[in-house]
């Protein structure tokens, strides 16, 4: 008896654990089909005339500061005295843990600010948000094609978009000029071709001046675009195919980036980390460790840039023909949640669209983010600005803005298999094409 | 205490007491009454945070549950799945390492320690205790971040001491789940020492005097007289390990979020993948209820093995 007591103490406490890993999402939500009723029973309160919102942020640039939104609600809040917006920022560490959580339980937000991988991809899909094809019709004649395809999914707009920019990459400037690397990039354009890169690679490691010229991060925390964008622009192939019904990562041109990838890291002039993530690899970056960073934006270039004792100069990610195609960083905007109160979606429209249509409100919440407006006919709001030169390459990346795969079915899976993969050829040594092969075929199983 | 004045007889042949007035009853009674209202708020906390999330566990295992709420009955499909599902397989092997070799190097490793120092003077006693306390005491995070410092392939002291500049520790797939065991194994000695320094000081200095006067070897006074006096303790420390090592998940995901290639994945940490990044509820839980049964059969193991009986 008192064995079999003890048996079952041990399996409740491993079990409870599990349970408790669970717990959150499910506490409330036992029972419920569709997905309005997974937020109905979100704790924000219509009161009288008055609703309030709960307005969840990632932390993109300066919006990661309270006072930044306080700023924008206070300027929606004299038009609009009877909505009340609470905001909670969350971080890209921990920011889908809280929504998993929050979100079957019926206390996640009523507003989501964030990209179209997460309001398109991830809560669209399953049929949490609402339609915003209102705001669209209303607001929408001057935002660019490519930004529109992608906040909607079969015909229905998950995301209004707020701002947008390009992810590029940035070298440290006095080490690839010590190292006399600086000839092979055109620094009007800001571009390289594949041949300078692997030129000025070796130049930068022969130098002596940095412990490794650069990092190829392989850690699975975020980052995963400047990877995948430096693959694809090596031999300017794409990272799905022209359908989107398959993964490429196998293509010839692929195969053959990754090739040259993995003999860079054989004769030195990149190293391989499967224990760096991005932010590893930034921080390695800001240290001086290495030469390059895959990894930047004008979002990080603020976190890093004090760090830094050398100049961080952005530069596209080389390719054969010097033609770059960047991933876009962002585009940022808004995602309503359907919690089946009319009431509240209509006042979190009218938030939505306040900030990102109303030219005072967009351009400062714009200017926060620190990319730049999806509405082409604001300008360049930064013209004036006193930053106006270190902004103004990362708006130069903007011409380079190609192909946005991150609403291809199975992104979620893609990710975590796409370390994987690099870091079976850089790290293990596997043969590129079997490694590619492999990853397609399992990512190519949750496309649908 | 009200015990003093019940009047109690004990039976021919038999261990209970039996009460044989009708104020003897009541007070029992009421004693009884009072055991179980002193128990009631553990027993609620019990029941609310470990009881009922354990079944929600169990139910939710059957469950087709995303993102979007509950979208049908699973039956078993949850758990064949299981049994397809590589990186599953990875992680109970991982788990499985990570207890073969954290579990009797931990113990065996405080029982030595322990050894060696309860018989030290307080103050000697006390600060070894200390030592190997403190990295119980000190925040995963904190342990990690430092960790995670001395393991960097560029900077990292290791390498640095090494001149083995550039070396992946946590990027290897041959070194990584060894890193992870090591760090294991020092935030989990603090607990068993201090359980074993008492321990020891527990066993009756008579006996161990007399076997030595008998002519009995140290080894011999060890494996004879203080094995046996400690082995509730070492059993109790076995079990907690354990479990602690089957439930490795925060070193994981701060160190090496289950990389290289899987190879520092164990079911824990794939629990956690499956609900925050893939949001499948039905299969984490499913996986948890395994990973319970597997607890439990290792806990089983170990108690045939110590021979509680």
């Amino acid at each position: 008896m008192k064995k079999f007591l003890a048996l079952t103490l041990s399996a409740s406490m491993a079990l409870s654990l599990a349970a408790c890993t669970g717990g959150n999402t499910g506490s409330s939500t036992s029972g419920s089909t569709t997905s309005s009723s997974a937020t109905s029973s979100s704790t924000s309160s219509t009161s009288g005339t008055g609703t309030t919102l709960k307005l969840w942020s990632f932390n993109v640039g300066t919006l990661n500061e309270k006072a930044n939104w306080d700023s924008l609600i206070a300027k929606f809040n004299e038009t609009n005295p009877d909505i009340k917006v609470e905001v909670e920022i969350i971080t890209y560490a921990d920011g889908d843990t809280s929504l998993s959580s929050a979100i079957p339980a019926g206390s996640g937000p009523d507003i989501l600010f964030e990209g179209p991988e997460r309001l398109v991809g991830n809560y669209g899909r399953a049929g949490l948000m609402v339609d915003l094809s209102d705001l669209w019709a209303e607001g929408g004649a001057d935002i660019a094609e490519g930004i529109k395809s992608v906040s909607q999914l079969d015909g229905k707009y998950y995301m209004y978009p707020l701002s947008v920019a390009a992810h590029c990459m940035a070298i440290n400037y006095e080490v690839f000029e010590q190292a006399g690397a600086l000839q092979y990039i055109d620094q009007e354009t800001r571009t390289w071709t594949t041949d300078n890169f692997v030129k000025a690679m070796e130049a930068v490691r022969d130098s002596g001046l940095v412990a490794t010229p650069g990092i190829v991060y392989c850690g699975a925390q975020g980052g995963d675009q400047g990877t995948r964008a430096l693959v694809n622009n090596l031999y300017s192939d794409y990272f799905v195919n022209d359908d989107g019904t398959s993964y490429n990562a196998n293509s010839a041109n692929n195969v053959k980036a990754l090739t040259l990838l993995d003999e860079m890291v054989g004769n030195g002039s990149l190293s391989a980390n499967a224990g760096f993530a991005a932010a590893e690899e930034l921080q390695a970056f800001a240290n001086g460790t290495c030469a390059v960073t895959f990894c930047w934006n004008y979002s990080n270039y603020t976190q890093y840039a004090a760090q830094t004792q050398f100049t961080p100069y952005a530069v596209a990610f080389p390719s054969d023909d010097g033609q770059p195609e960047l991933e876009m960083a962002g585009p940022y905007g808004f995602g309503i949640f359907d919690n089946g109160d009319d009431a509240k979606i209509e006042a979190a429209k009218k938030f939505v669209k306040f900030v990102c249509d109303d030219v005072t409100a967009g351009t400062e919440a714009v200017k926060y983010t620190g990319f730049f407006p999806v509405h082409s006919d604001w300008g360049d709001i930064y013209a004036d600005a006193e930053d106006a030169d270190v902004r103004a390459p990362f708006a130069m990346m903007s011409n380079y803005l190609g192909r946005y795969y991150n609403l291809t079915g199975g992104w979620t899976e893609q990710r975590a298999l796409w370390w994987n993969m690099l870091a079976e050829i850089l790290v293990g040594g596997a043969d590129p094409q079997t490694a590619a092969d492999s990853y397609v075929e399992q990512v190519n199983a949750n496309i649908a | 205490m009200a015990q003093a004045t019940a009047t109690v007889t004990r039976k021919p042949g038999g261990n209970k007491p039996k009460e044989t007035s009708g104020m003897g009853r009541a007070l029992v009674r009421r004693e009884t009454i009072s055991g179980y209202l002193f128990l009631l708020p553990s027993l609620i906390f019990f029941i609310g945070f470990v009881v009922v999330p354990m079944g929600i566990c169990v139910v939710y295992s059957f469950l087709d549950y995303g993102m979007a709420g509950v979208e049908g009955f699973a039956g078993l499909d949850n758990y064949l799945r299981m049994l397809s599902d590589k990186t599953f397989h990875k992680g109970f092997i991982n788990t499985v390492l990570i207890v073969v070799v954290a579990v009797p190097t931990v113990t065996a490793f405080s029982l030595w320690v322990s050894s060696a120092i309860y018989q030290m003077s307080a103050f000697t006693r006390s600060f070894f205790r200390c030592v190997f306390y403190l990295p119980v005491v000190t925040g995963t995070v904190a342990v990690t971040v430092v960790w995670k410092w001395m393991f960097n392939p560029y900077n990292g002291l290791l390498n640095q001491l090494t001149g083995n500049v550039g070396f992946d520790w946590l990027g290897n797939p041959n070194t990584a789940i060894w890193c992870i065991i090591m760090i294991l194994f020092t935030t989990s000695i603090g607990q068993p020492i201090v359980l074993y320094v008492a321990a020891l000081g527990n066993v009756d200095n008579s006996i161990i005097e007399a076997a030595q006067v008998d002519g009995a070897t140290k080894l011999q006074v060890f494996w004879k007289i203080k094995w046996p006096a400690i082995m509730p303790t070492t059993l109790y420390i076995l079990v907690i390990t354990t479990i602690n090592s089957f439930q490795c998940f925060a070193l994981i995901q701060l160190l090496t979020s289950g990389g290289p290639f899987f190879s520092t994945t164990t079911i824990m940490y794939q629990i956690f993948d499956t609900v925050y990044k893939y949001n499948d509820f039905g299969y984490a839980n499913a996986m948890g209820v395994v990973l319970a049964i597997i607890i439990a059969i290792f806990s089983a193991i170990q108690f045939k093995l110590a021979k509680t009986e």
